[in-house]
């Protein structure tokens, strides 16, 4: 056929769709995201790991613009690499989500992700802070992505103050399969991040190992 | 021909001097004997230690506060010796250079390439009529991937060398010499007879007992590759094997 256009995935710019979550336990925290980049309508990805790490002890979620995102976890890397050598110790999860938070304020306007940080120190244990368009604060928890619209719901009555950690796991498991689930733009496996005073556990749970629902 | 061009600057600032010599460069070297201490780096087979005078002069200083040994990053430590305010100047500079390095590069910089770094920016200042060399002398340890344990010196002249030991300060050339004798017939040296070799020869050259609250040591083992300083606890049990072999 003649002037053919050229596909979508030429074109589109690489998104990350995404459903990304983080929560604070008690004496840590528990980072979740899918797997699957795409481009317009195309998968590029179906293993991407959207867990970053920024220090030892602190991970960020990373969602929208798959390049957006990574050059600002990997500006803060390197920020916090210096920054925890000068103090002498490991730096503060707050001190990694003002740096994310102060580079996508700078350039919202250029920039188009979201990066969830969350992790562990020992002035405040556990925290997660949620930096969308440049503000900074900290919740409990926090979902983020194109996934997390269909899940608010289920976040918002299932959630509960003082959970353990085994008990946060599967929450974060559960609230991502239902996400990758109804979500076109998330799919693939599910990693896990728990981050505690004894050190980070990286996981994953493969697509036949997640849990089903009414529909399965 | 060559009298009376330079007009007597070329003690003051950073030019070729008649005879061809850079005596702001030379005057760095004696800043650095100034501050009286002396600082000495072993390299065993399976680790590197630095070993330096800790002196608290005042009384009323908090000696917790004082130090001459720096993380550059998790694996590469040193020790600075001379002006306190250059060293960590340099201190300061060397971190940056890492972690740009592992930024632009994605992998940890190496202590060779950190030390040809410092050294190439150290003699920057050796031809800037603006700025003087820093009066202090840096020496890197770490376990390099792929050499093993490393051991490098850069000075205010912009020179680097990569040692089996070395010795930096006020006495430096008596604790070189003590250092040359003794691995004279390259001895293979575990980790605690470097520790020793390098507190015996401070011991030794400045003719002082030392008691742990007087000596700072800093290592990386094959085991432990991270930089670390020892406890005061951990220097007592060195210090009381040098005096049993006594």
């Amino acid at each position: 056929m003649l002037g053919e256009a050229e596909p979508q995935w030429l074109s589109e710019e690489v998104k990350t769709g995404t459903t990304i979550i983080a929560i604070q336990f008690n004496g840590g925290v528990v980072l979740g995201s899918d797997s699957r980049v795409s481009a317009g309508e195309s998968v590029v990805n179906r293993v991407m790991n959207k867990l970053s790490p920024l220090h030892d002890k602190i991970y960020c979620a990373l969602s929208g613009s798959a390049a957006d995102a990574q050059t600002i976890a990997e500006m803060v890397n390197y920020q916090l690499d210096v920054h925890s050598m000068e103090i002498g110790e490991d730096p503060q999860v707050r001190s990694a989500a003002t740096l994310v938070k102060n580079i996508s304020y700078k350039y919202k306007e250029e920039l188009s992700a979201h990066l969830i940080v969350a992790g562990w120190d020992r002035k405040e244990g556990g925290q997660v802070f949620a930096t969308l368009k440049g503000l900074l604060t900290r919740q409990p928890f926090a979902v983020g992505g194109s996934g997390s619209s269909y899940v608010y719901g289920f976040v918002d009555a299932e959630y509960r103050k003082g959970m353990g950690k085994k008990e946060c796991q599967q929450f974060v498991i559960n609230t991502l399969s239902l996400a990758m689930n109804r979500d076109g733009s998330s799919g693939g496996v599910a990693y896990l991040v728990t981050i505690d005073e004894h050190g980070t556990e990286e996981n994953v749970i493969l697509g036949n190992d997640l849990p089903t629902f009414f529909d399965q | 021909m060559s009298r009376g061009s330079n007009a007597g600057f070329d003690r003051h600032i950073t030019i070729f001097s008649p005879e061809g010599r850079l005596y702001q460069v030379e005057y760095a070297f004696k800043a650095i004997s100034q501050s009286g201490l002396t600082s000495v780096g072993v390299r065993g087979a399976d680790s590197v230690v630095v070993v330096t005078q800790k002196k608290v002069p005042d009384k009323l200083l908090d000696s917790s506060t004082v130090t001459n040994m720096f993380h550059l990053t998790p694996r590469i430590g040193c020790v600075m010796t001379g002006h306190n305010a250059d060293s960590r100047s340099q201190v300061h500079r060397a971190r940056v250079e890492a972690g740009e390095w592992k930024y632009k590069f994605g992998y940890d910089i190496t202590a060779d390439v950190l030390c040809r770094r410092l050294a190439d920016i150290s003699q920057v200042y050796t031809q800037n009529a603006e700025m003087r060399p820093l009066g202090c002398c840096m020496i890197l340890v770490a376990i390099d991937p792929q050499f093993g344990p490393v051991l490098y010196k850069c000075d205010p002249a912009g020179y680097y060398c990569g040692f089996r030991a070395t010795a930096v300060g006020a006495k430096q050339t008596e604790a070189n010499s003590y250092l040359e004798k003794k691995l004279k017939k390259k001895p293979e040296l575990s980790h605690d007879r470097a520790v020793q070799l390098a507190i015996s020869c401070l011991s030794s050259v400045l003719s002082l007992d030392f008691k742990p609250t007087e000596l700072e040591v800093g290592v990386v083992t094959k085991d432990k590759p991270k930089f670390r300083t020892l406890t005061e606890a951990e220097v007592e049990v060195h210090l009381v094997a040098i005096a049993e072999r006594e």
